[in-house]
């Protein structure tokens, strides 16, 4: 497959960053297109940077110190705009309210087009064609302060996707979301990777939303790379850290526990359902009223 | 982060987005400043200045180069001009280009002799800012007006004087967050 994004010996420090240290530390990696890939690790690891550096931001933008190489679509993030950089790569903030600029949804999502040059007509297509991929068809004149928080959440992912990126980076977009809105969110957000091909890589600390749609996985550790692989090969590496052991799924955390104490090779579970008929094929079951398992 | 590790020799990059966001800034606190301006009330006749509150604060934090700040000043004096009472108002643009380039200078000056983590900086420059705005306005008007050079220096500079310290004062209050809002996002000192 096509690398979307290789990290090549990346270090990097803030301008604040004190003297001898760096937020990120040998970062080698990719990311293939078409992949849904999530980026996971506790505070303070260096994901929301690495986001930055993904689309350019860090450090050519925000400044500071660095070493190392980031190409994205094929091409180093160095001497590019980052103006330039989304146009292919569209990006949301854990902030997401502070992208917001506009008195009504039509005209925030016609902001990033009309920056970028498109004609008025194409303008006006595109702006109903996100809208309507987002779940919000018609909302065109709604003021902002119309819509919910995940409506809003939306309408910035309409904004994103109306330039059509290859690329969407996406730093815990479900952050402030109650559960219902943040399985909402990345539904929709799993159907535009299905349906346009485009590559996803979002920040999350609730990695249960994902696990139906996730490929691969990153998670990073004090600003350095634990592991970069196919999802099922690299969570039973981040299992082996009782730090970001929390951060997988529930039920992979269950999977791997399981296999660890008794030996077992289960499946690749991606729902409830799976886990289940997995268990029951290998006749384990539930005791009745015990919450206990017996096989 | 682990310092043990040795790390490869590290380029060095300037932040692009200083040479805009100080434009902004500016405008920004301007825009605030007006606003008190109109609404502050005269108690005794004195009544703090807060666009030379506002751009004390600007240079103080981005220590910009002499010609953006007379850039600063000459915008701060054109600002003032139009809700200005006094019998000159066209002197507000003279008398703020006076403080925006010394409150410059002072900054410099500060940072050379490395003071530029003094908590206070800001309470100086703003005071001396004032000082020096208020001083050539008080002038222009004496001029304006005619009046006796005894008038100037016992009656006027005594209310610059005030002025300036309440003006210190609200700089040196405005000045932590105003910096913590507008560095938040990278977490910058």
């Amino acid at each position: 497959m096509t690398a979307q994004i290789a990290i090549e010996k990346f270090y990097f420090a803030y301008k604040a960053t004190p003297p001898g240290q760096v937020v990120l530390r040998d970062i080698n990696l990719k990311v293939d297109k078409g992949s849904f890939t999530c980026l996971i690790g506790p505070s303070g690891a260096g994901k929301t940077t690495l986001c930055r550096a993904i689309t350019g931001i860090v450090p050519f933008y925000m400044g500071g110190r660095y070493a190392g190489d980031v190409k994205v679509l094929g091409k180093s993030t160095k001497g590019q705009r980052v103006s330039d950089i989304a146009m292919h790569v569209g990006f949301i903030m854990e902030d997401y309210e502070s992208q917001l600029v506009s008195l009504t949804a039509g005209e925030e999502v016609a902001f990033s087009l009309l920056n970028h040059g498109f004609k008025p007509e194409e303008v006006e297509k595109r702006v109903s064609w996100a809208l309507e991929a987002v779940g919000l068809p018609g909302r065109e004149t709604y003021r902002l302060d119309e819509l919910s928080g995940g409506q809003r959440q939306r309408l910035l992912l309409a904004s994103t996707l109306a330039v059509e990126p290859e690329l969407i980076v996406l730093d815990e977009p479900v952050s402030a979301m109650d559960p219902d809105g943040a399985q909402s969110l990345y539904s929709l957000l799993a159907s535009i990777h299905r349906r346009l091909g485009t590559t996803i890589l979002a920040v999350e600390h609730r990695m249960d939303f994902l696990l139906p749609y996730v490929t691969d996985l990153i998670a990073l550790k004090e600003g350095e790379l634990l592991v970069a692989d196919s999802f099922d090969a690299a969570a039973p590496v981040v299992y082996q850290d009782a730090e970001l052991r929390p951060l997988l799924p529930t039920l992979w955390q269950m999977k791997l526990g399981l296999e660890e104490r008794l030996g077992l090779r289960l499946g690749n579970w991606r729902s409830e359902e799976e886990a289940v008929e997995d268990l029951k094929r290998r006749g384990v079951r539930a005791k009745e009223g015990t919450g206990h398992v017996g096989s | 982060m682990d310092e043990s590790k040795s790390l490869p020799p590290l380029e060095e990059v300037e932040p692009l987005q200083e040479g805009y966001r100080w434009v902004a800034i500016t405008a920004m606190l301007f825009a605030i400043g007006i606003i008190l301006h109109t609404v502050s009330p005269n108690v005794g006749g004195v009544t703090p200045n807060w666009t030379i509150a506002m751009y004390s604060i600007v240079i103080s934090m981005f220590n910009p180069k002499l010609s953006q700040a007379v850039g600063i000043g000459f915008i701060a004096g054109l600002t003032l001009v139009p809700s200005s009472k006094s019998a000159f108002p066209l002197g507000n643009i003279a008398s703020e280009l006076s403080g925006a380039i010394l409150c410059c200078l002072v900054v410099k000056a500060m940072l050379a002799a490395g003071l530029g983590e003094w908590k206070l900086r800001p309470l100086v420059t703003g005071f001396l800012a004032t000082m020096a705005s208020g001083s050539v306005f008080t002038f222009i008007l004496k001029l304006v007006l005619g009046l006796p050079l005894s008038v100037w220096v016992y009656a006027m500079l005594p209310v610059v004087a005030v002025i300036g310290l309440l003006n210190g004062l609200i700089t040196f209050l405005l000045f932590a967050p105003v910096k913590r809002l507008f560095y938040a996002q990278e977490g910058r000192k």
